[in-house]
């Protein structure tokens, strides 16, 4: 069958059973559901910590000034040489003897090759210890948070938001491409038993950055 | 491990097909284990959801509503994901669905394929069709792979392997991929899946996924995950195909809000799933740079016809309904000859099918409507169940050969005795002294001959009282 008549055959079809005119948004649907939290920030911060060692992440918490320490002595203690960051990050963290790979469109087997990726985020979700990417240029292209096998993230405590329709509230704009990261890459198929680490990062470190100066003069 | 058919075309009948399961006590507790788990699971995280059915009655609402327009919100995706660089194709059955996938493939020169999960690829029968034409399709989800090395079928449509437990997969995987020494501890199990398919994911440019769901307003698909596979296909190959039934459809970004919140509860018991990818057509730099996507009716839009049939097409695959079945925790999912098993699948297959197959599957239910109550798009699947098998019982009142099956001649009979009371009191008198010679002295049935057997083969009956209510109470006045 053709193209144009099969798509023709497929929408006659449906608009014959459904008889539908009108084309209506979602108007009928009422969101009753909670779409704000009710947790004061720290909280917020807190719950956000607590999903994610949940899921088995390390979360580590610093203040923005503390912030190139704690990255150099995350890198330090991963123990690798070679660590891809993406275009928008400058890795001038004080550390010596590794190097970085700036993601210029690097080949698959290069980041591959990497002992450990660095990005940022856009957003934390803290209901359901979620981390999303938007893949802008400090979060990095796709491949470079999926295949090194270690994951530093800075998220940023004014990034995180308590529910998940907080986080809708704030894209001005759906994204082209998105990933919700919740916890390292998991399975349960064998007798349901959690195992980490299957194809995705085994390891996911997040540096939670206060600056919203929550904990007072850290 | 004997080959199981999953084609409702070909499959024997529910009942038939569920015996030998039910003889195969280590099939059952590997079912029983993991859908206890997995309930074990949802249930604490609904209980702590404050807003549980407000969520649950926007989920159904928003699906329902795009059952409704489905058409036209089919065309907004169609024209959002094409601006965005993706390449639509209809497919009006499987055959046609099938030919278009393998086109493109062969457009691709590609002899090896990497997939994601993909249940609507098993409805098509997709990867048989591939191995025809030379292309051997390679399965990355680890449940996936275990059946594919192990030349099974599924069972679940989230964890399709869940009746294999873990000394089942280390014979498998120690044959299939040559290690000997493999232990049957889940974490070797699961390394060595993954150094397995590392090679694959880096040297195989071409991938097919499903879809959970496609959001109309900016053409984008989104996959929700645990494992990382699904990122694996969906980033590093040159060229991603998308099969997705035409229902997947929803109408925007936001609606991801209550949808993401249901489905990962629902399905794994977990507040959202390790990973959620959203990606809208081809993005220049980054992933795939040809994205085409397989939009199939497959018999789908025929169940939209009727109001009843039509909740069933709101369905998000997430299976609590499987976990939580009384009959498919006893049966697993093989017994019912399809892909979709359990009581979606009892629902959903047989109008896949138009009613011309899988008619026993309706009835594969003791219509208690504990999946009802967990489906987070509230799909009155009783209310369906009852609703089909009306259908099957008008479709054998058409058919001349039902004088040959002895449960109609025994209704016909009982509508004849119980049309007149002289009738119904010879007909009760018939049946106690026919009775009374398999009853025993504990005053039960334990067995009996021909179309009783069915009753008593698994359960005993209770014998028939020496009188009748009326005889007892006219004996009760009498004796005032």
């Amino acid at each position: 069958m053709n193209p144009v008549a099969s798509r023709q055959l497929i929408l006659d079809r449906i608009r014959a059973a459904t008889q539908s005119a009108q084309a209506g948004p979602s108007a009928g649907v009422l969101r009753e559901y909670i779409r704000c939290g009710s947790l004061d920030r720290e909280s917020v911060l807190q719950l956000m910590a607590d999903r994610l060692r949940e899921y088995g992440a390390e979360v580590i918490l610093s203040t923005p000034s503390n912030l190139p320490f704690v990255t150099a002595e995350q890198i330090r203690s991963r123990g690798g040489r070679t660590f891809v960051v993406p275009p928008g990050i400058v890795p001038d963290w004080p550390i010596t003897g590794v190097r970085f790979k700036v993601d210029r469109d690097l080949p698959h087997d290069e980041i591959e090759g990497c002992d450990g990726v660095i990005t940022e985020a856009f957003a934390g979700i803290a209901d359901s210890g979620t981390i999303v990417l938007h893949h802008s240029g400090t979060e990095g292209r796709r491949v470079i948070s999926l295949l090194p096998d270690w994951h530093l993230c800075i998220l940023r405590s004014s990034q995180v938001v308590e529910t998940l329709p907080e986080y809708f509230a704030r894209c001005p704009q759906p994204p082209a491409l998105a990933t919700y990261i919740s916890g390292p890459s998991a399975t349960a198929d064998i007798e349901m038993t959690r195992i980490k680490g299957v194809h995705g990062p085994r390891f996911l470190n997040v540096v939670l950055v206060d600056d919203e100066s929550l904990s007072g003069n850290q | 491990m004997s080959h199981t058919v999953l084609d409702p075309r070909v499959a024997p009948p529910f009942p038939e097909a569920a015996l030998p399961v039910l003889r195969n006590a280590q099939l059952r507790k590997n079912v029983a284990h993991a859908t206890d788990v997995i309930q074990a699971k949802r249930a604490a995280l609904v209980a702590e959801k404050a807003d549980w059915q407000e969520l649950r009655a926007a989920a159904a609402a928003i699906r329902a509503n795009v059952l409704e327009n489905l058409s036209a919100y089919l065309e907004e995706f169609e024209s959002r994901c094409t601006a965005a660089g993706g390449v639509l194709h209809w497919a009006p059955d499987a055959a046609e669905a099938r030919s278009m996938i393998i086109d493109i493939l062969r457009d691709e020169r590609a002899t090896e394929v990497i997939k994601i999960k993909t249940m609507t690829s098993a409805e098509i029968e997709l990867n048989p069709a591939l191995q025809a034409v030379g292309v051997s399709a390679i399965e990355t989800d680890l449940a996936e792979l275990i059946l594919q090395l192990g030349d099974d079928e599924p069972s679940h449509i989230v964890v399709p392997a869940l009746h294999v437990n873990r000394s089942q997969v280390r014979e498998i995987f120690a044959r299939r991929m040559g290690l000997s020494d493999l232990s049957d501890d889940p974490q070797a199990l699961t390394a060595a899946a993954r150094s397995y398919l590392r090679k694959k994911f880096l040297a195989v440019p071409t991938a097919i996924s499903g879809a959970n769901f496609l959001i109309a307003e900016t053409g984008a698909v989104s996959i929700v995950e645990s494992e990382g596979n699904g990122r694996m296909c969906l980033t590093l190959p040159r060229t991603l195909i998308t099969l997705a039934g035409i229902e997947k459809v929803i109408p925007r970004f936001q609606d991801l809000e209550v949808m993401l919140q249901v489905l990962a509860r629902s399905a794994t018991g977990e507040r959202m799933n390790p990973y959620t990818s959203l990606w809208s057509g081809v993005t220049p730099g980054d992933g795939p740079q040809r994205f085409h996507v397989v939009l199939l009716d497959n018999g789908r839009s025929s169940i939209l016809t009727r109001r009843t049939e039509r909740q069933t097409l709101r369905c998000i695959r997430c299976g609590a309904c499987q976990n939580t079945c009384p009959v498919y925790r006893q049966t697993g999912g093989h017994a019912y000859g399809s892909v979709y098993a359990g009581p979606i699948g009892a629902i959903l297959t047989p109008q896949l099918m138009q009613m011309h197959h899988a008619q026993s599957l309706p009835y594969a239910s003791s219509l208690c409507g504990a999946c009802y109550e967990v489906c987070p798009v509230k799909i009155n699947i009783p209310e369906v169940l009852i609703e089909l098998r009306a259908q099957v019982v008008d479709q054998e009142r058409r058919e001349s050969r039902r004088w040959f099956d002895p449960m109609f001649l025994g209704m016909k009979v009982a509508n004849f005795a119980f049309a007149s009371s002289l009738r119904f009191r010879l007909a009760q008198w018939l049946g106690r002294v026919g009775l009374r010679v398999f009853t025993r002295k504990d005053g039960w049935i334990h067995r009996l001959p021909n179309l009783g057997a069915r009753w008593t083969v698994t359960r005993d009956l209770r014998g028939l009282p020496d009188q009748t209510f009326r005889q007892w109470w006219a004996g009760r006045k009498e004796g005032r």
